[in-house]
């Protein structure tokens, strides 16, 4: 090769194309519409000391914790060839229980030359309610917690463990597919890394993971140079069950090149399911740094170099055995980004949107249709996003830690007994300013047959804020209309019988306005 | 037997000649403004048995938005469908996502008070009164394009025919989904409507402006068929694709006569590299994005890479020197084409004495060997910039064929490459290296290879309808009734055009009850068994197993209706004689392709230069002209 600059977009290429593969070999393969629809999975292939070099992520969560699976997993060291361990406790390198993780170390005449990773959302792993992303108190009421172990060892599958982990399920026949595609990615992965190998040498590739590592370190070093030092402030909550809130209080230091995130003064974890633990911490900060890169930056151990985290055992953000932690998950991230954010808004006034929905208003419902045969659902429902010195924000879209794509009206009505009344924007909900904020949605869902329905929601009292002299967009509301007329305003977290012919509006929160 | 292909592209419009005594090839300068008057300065005044048509102007006026004002007319409760779309941001790290606005603006939606179920009951009348209100909202929008789309209307078209009818009544032209796309899922049945209405005046007034001065005009649409003018001016979404399915057409063709038919093809031109992959027969898929806009029509299964021969290259803040997404385009283009400054693909080639100085391009431009060097020396020292920058482009090229491959179920190595488009066959065969695919084809005429592709493409015509049945022992419904009437609507269309069936076939979307996505399958006879038989089949290959227990759900049935395909003679014509070349570049040897004859061999590095294309065999490869003419590539045994 003839120039640095080259062999480190090649490389790039080249590392980047096996986390690309074992995406697509884990998607294709996989048996359940989570994993190779909505693609709520991840890929990573990390270096012999367990650090990420490359990632083919589809979930902003999974960034930052897919290394914590890799750190949590060496326990099990020394490693074999035919190896491969398994891990979703939230506590011990997981984001939450469905998210399970499988790691395999890589090995080239007799060393190991790469770990190889992936994370997939499994449609159910046990615990009080099907689905697993119960409204629940403490961990072990979401589902079978497995901490590190080999499901592999030198090859030999790890029958005993396996049917352990399939007994506590809801569809083991589902699971047992989805770990095969898990297999069949780190299979093709292998004999990528083995590719390389033979073609360039060991030596080369352990000198380019170093390289790319250091690469993203750069880029995400000067992106921060970018901004002015000083130490930015700023805090916001989290809803809880009642009247009560849990504060997020973020000071943010920037010094030259490097960042310092200090979650000092946040509220301690909670009884409610919105604990995080730091894996997702971690996860939902990277996401932010990421968004101030260029757009092709390769995600990496490098981009964390300069991050530093002052996370206080035992808070929200950083919670410990055995706190529940589903929502955590899919709605205290989103505050974490807010914070982040607007934390950043004072350093970077002229680049940092306003607040955006800021929740994933998770709406459940199951049942049984006329025929006696059961139903079960979940969806997220998108919001608007906050305007920013660019432009407005988007209307009825998804936003940071989320991005999954909607079910079609006409694809729900035919396999579920409901009808969607509306679903359209909810007009005048984003924030006033120079850029207005985006609308969020109304979604009005008739029950055909008795049902149960859940909503974990947030952002219902508190409203995403404006920057820069914008306003804040409207909080969400969700209104149980009976049948016979009669409304009644539900809280965020929610659980509620439906009688046929009743109806839930769901109103989501509009994005804050800028300037 | 005279025929004549012409592809009109973004720079050039390609023009194929077929004669019983061979090819005749030229080019002539696009006319973007007016695209018809390239094509029409370029046409022979002779007279052709036929002269097919392949356009980049459907794709054009929706990128550029350039249409009429759109109304789209939807289901009360749904007024925001094209806001909201499937809900995902295109981008995952991004602070401001950003999306382009669809062809209808915010406010020009007329919602409907009316509602039918999935099985196409009614659950709301569309009543008189409601219906008199739409058509004065219609009215008094004082726009000239209408979209209808209402909910569960592929079940029950009744309520969009009223309303179409009634604007009809008025002198509003109007496209109601369930016509357009009979098949289920809102957004994308609304979109597609959309996009077709907002096409339709701007592609009928090209297409019969061409028709006025061409005889015997046929249309090339993106499922690589060829319909009549009027088809095409009715339905502009199957005319997206036009220009790539031909290429991908042509690629087949020529693989085919030399004796392969498992290819990937790689047409990389100034700003995007288009693949596909055929395993045999030409893939087609149901769906794809323009601009963030979902068009549902069945088209070619291309991916497209935005990587091409004008994509800018520069050193980033982390040290990387990264290889577009951005590009030079054809204006102001690669520095050296005398407007562009920053350094591209193109330039590195010619710095490389890959591309010859005295090769001009398109017959006309000369390439700039010192403004090329000028734009590289910003990223270094020029020749070790220009091989840096084409090891770039080549990884991100293979990236991507990898994945495409992959994606299909295929792995990559039992694949020709088959390569063409400007810049094509001057990367093939680094990319076949790092792909690991073993041999790369160069047609005999790779620059003009769709316009040759589009005269190998028989009469076409395809119809889909949502079925939306379970497949199964003792499941009442019953998909023949259905498939009969497919069948006799495509068999009237078609032969209201005037040709004759001579191949029928039937494809269907399927999938196992409870996914989301269905499979586009081949099926021999529309039969339970047969749909099911290949549905498992095709589900194991492309993902690795068959899920024979559960239940298969058939979504949609297409029937394809074809004539029996045009024999074109694909072998060269003498062509006009070139002088022979005797010259060399820093790349290697230097000679015209027109002076290679059947069974002449050519080690690399060397550079072979044509008209239309240039080819590099890198040191290490061998290239042989086979008995059809075209250029094989090898590594060197």
């Amino acid at each position: 090769m003839t120039s640095e600059a080259a062999r480190l977009a090649v490389w790039n290429a080249l590392l980047a194309s096996i986390a690309d593969e074992m995406g697509v070999t884990l998607g294709l393969s996989s048996h359940s519409p989570n994993i190779r629809e909505r693609r709520d999975y991840s890929c990573g292939v990390f270096d012999p000391g367990g650090e990420m070099v490359a990632q083919a992520a589809h979930i902003p969560v999974h960034l930052g914790a897919m290394p914590e699976a890799i750190r949590a997993v060496q326990s099990l060291a020394p490693w074999r060839e035919g190896d491969v361990a398994i891990v979703n406790d939230p506590y011990l390198g997981g984001t939450h229980l469905p998210d399970i993780s499988l790691v395999a170390p890589v090995f080239w005449e007799g060393d190991i030359v790469a770990f190889l990773s992936n994370r997939a959302h499994h449609a159910d792993v046990g615990g009080m309610s099907a689905g697993s992303m119960p409204l629940s108190t403490e961990l072990y009421q979401e589902g079978i917690i497995i901490p590190p172990l080999r499901l592999y060892d030198a090859g030999e599958r790890n029958d005993a463990l396996l049917a352990m982990i399939l007994r506590n399920v809801r569809t083991p026949e589902e699971r047992l597919g989805d770990f095969d595609a898990q297999l069949a990615a780190l299979d093709t992965g292998a004999s990528r890394v083995h590719a390389l190998c033979r073609r360039y040498g060991t030596a080369e590739l352990r000198a380019q993971m170093a390289a790319l590592k250091d690469y993203t370190e750069r880029l995400t070093r000067a992106a921060i140079a970018a901004a002015p030092d000083g130490r930015y402030e700023a805090q916001d909550a989290v809803e809880l069950p009642g009247d009560n809130e849990a504060p997020i209080v973020l000071r943010l230091t920037i010094e030259g090149d490097a960042m310092t995130f200090d979650f000092t003064g946040t509220a301690p974890e909670q009884e409610a399911s919105v604990n995080a633990v730091a894996a997702v911490t971690r996860s939902a900060v990277a996401y932010c740094v990421r968004c101030l890169l260029p757009a092709e930056a390769p995600s990496n151990e490098g981009g964390f170099r300069p991050l530093r985290f002052v996370l206080p055992e035992g808070s929200l953000v950083n919670a410990r055995p055995p706190r529940a932690v589903s929502a955590g998950n899919v709605e205290t991230s989103q505050r974490i980004t807010d914070v982040v954010f607007r934390a950043l808004a004072h350093a970077l006034p002229d680049r940092i949107p306003a607040a955006s929905a800021g929740t994933m208003n998770n709406f459940t419902f199951g049942g049984q249709r006329a025929d006696g045969t059961p139903f079960a659902y979940y969806e997220t429902i998108p919001g608007g996003a906050g305007a920013g010195p660019r432009g407005p924000g988007l209307s009825g879209i998804q936003t940071h830690m989320t991005n999954t794509a909607n079910t079609p009206v006409e694809s729900i009505e035919r396999t579920l007994p409901v009808r969607i009344h509306r679903f359209e924007l909810r007009d005048g909900s984003g924030g006033d300013g120079a850029h207005r904020g985006g609308d969020g949605v109304v979604r009005e869902v008739e029950a055909l047959q008795p049902m149960e329905a859940a909503i974990i929601a947030d952002r219902r009292r508190n409203a995403p804020w404006g920057l820069g002299g914008g306003e804040a967009g409207e909080p969400g509301a969700d209104t149980l209309i009976h049948a016979h007329g009669e409304e009644q305003r539900l809280p965020g977290h929610t659980r509620v019988r439906l009688d046929k012919g009743d109806r839930l509006r769901i109103e989501t929160p509009g994005g804050g306005g800028w300037g | 037997m005279r025929h004549l292909g012409i592809d009109v592209g973004g720079t050039f419009t390609d023009f194929v000649e077929a004669r019983e005594d061979g090819l005749r090839t030229w080019k002539r300068l696009s006319t973007p403004e007016a695209p018809e008057k390239s094509v029409l300065a370029g046409t022979p005044r002779d007279d052709f048995e036929r002269v097919v048509h392949g356009s980049t102007v459907a794709t054009n006026a929706l990128l550029e938005r350039k249409g009429p004002r759109t109304v789209l007319i939807v289901t009360e409760g749904f007024k925001d469908l094209l806001e909201i779309r499937r809900q995902t941001r295109p981008r995952l790290y991004e602070l401001e996502p950003q999306r382009t606005p669809h062809v209808v603006r915010r406010g020009d939606v007329i919602p409907v008070r009316e509602r039918l179920d999935h099985e196409g009951n009614t659950i709301v009348p569309l009543d008189d009164a409601e219906l008199e209100r739409v058509v004065d909202a219609a009215k008094s929008s004082g726009s000239q394009a209408f979209a209808i789309c209402l909910l569960h209307s592929y079940a029950n078209p009744e309520h969009e025919l009223r309303i179409l009818r009634a604007l009809e009544a008025c002198g509003l032209s109007a496209c109601a989904s369930a016509e357009v796309l009979p098949e289920y899922r809102e957004y994308e049945r609304a979109s597609t409507t959309a996009i077709n209405a907002f096409l339709q005046p701007t592609v009928a007034g090209y297409v019969s402006r061409l028709e006025a001065s061409l005889a015997r005009l046929r249309i090339m649409h993106s499922a690589a068929g060829l319909s009549a003018a009027g088809e095409a001016a009715s339905r502009p979404v199957s005319m997206i694709l036009s220009g790539p399915a031909g290429g991908v057409l042509g690629a087949r063709a020529v693989a085919a006569q030399s004796g392969f038919d498992r290819i990937i093809s790689f047409d990389m031109g100034g700003t995007s590299t288009d693949v596909a992959l055929c395993d045999g027969e030409v893939t087609l898929r149901n769906t794809t994005e323009v601009d963030g806009m979902t068009v549902q029509a069945p088209l070619v299964d291309i991916e497209t890479v935005g990587a091409g021969g004008g994509s800018i290259a520069r050193v980033d803040e982390g040290g990387a020197l990264t290889v577009g997404p951005e590009s030079a385009g054809a204006d102001p283009g690669p520095a050296c084409y005398g407007r562009g400054t920053l350094p591209t693909v193109s330039d590195a080639n010619l710095v490389l004495g890959r591309l010859w100085e005295h090769q001009p391009l398109g017959g006309s431009l000369l390439p700039d060997a010192a403004r090329a060097h000028e734009a590289l020396t910003s990223l270094g020292a020029p020749e070790v910039m220009a091989e840096a920058v084409t090891q770039v482009a080549n990884a991100n090229m293979a990236r991507a064929i990898r994945r495409v491959s992959l994606e299909r179920g295929h792995d990559p190595e039992g694949f020709t490459l088959v390569a063409f488009g400007g810049a094509g066959p001057l990367h093939a065969c680094q990319v076949a290296e790092e792909v690991g695919i073993p041999r790369v084809l160069v047609p005999r005429v790779p620059g003009v290879l769709s316009a040759l592709g589009m005269l190998t493409a028989p009469e076409a015509l395809e119809r889909s309808q949502a079925m939306l049945i379970e497949l199964g022992a003792g499941v009442a419904d019953s998909p023949q009734q259905g498939a009969r009437a497919l069948e006799d609507e495509a068999r009237a269309a078609f032969t209201a055009e005037g040709f004759a069936v001579e191949r029928l076939t039937w494809s269907a979307d399927m999938r196992y009850r409870g996914q989301a996505h269905e499979l586009r399958v081949g099926v021999e006879r529309p039969e339970h068994t047969e749909f099911a038989r290949a549905f498992h089949a095709a589900h194991a290959r492309r993902y690795g197993f068959a899920a024979e227990s559960r239940p298969v759900e058939l979504v949609n049935l297409r029937a394809r209706v074809e004539a029996a395909p045009p024999s074109i003679p694909l072998a060269a014509g003498d062509g006009s004689p070139q002088a022979p070349i005797d010259g060399s570049s820093a790349a290697g040897r230097i000679v015209s392709r027109a002076s290679l004859p059947v069974g002449a061999v050519l080690n690399g590095p060397a550079v072979v230069v044509q008209e239309d294309a240039t080819s590099f065999v890198p040191g290490g490869w061998r290239g042989v002209v086979d008995d059809a003419g075209n250029l094989l590539l090898e590594p060197s045994p």
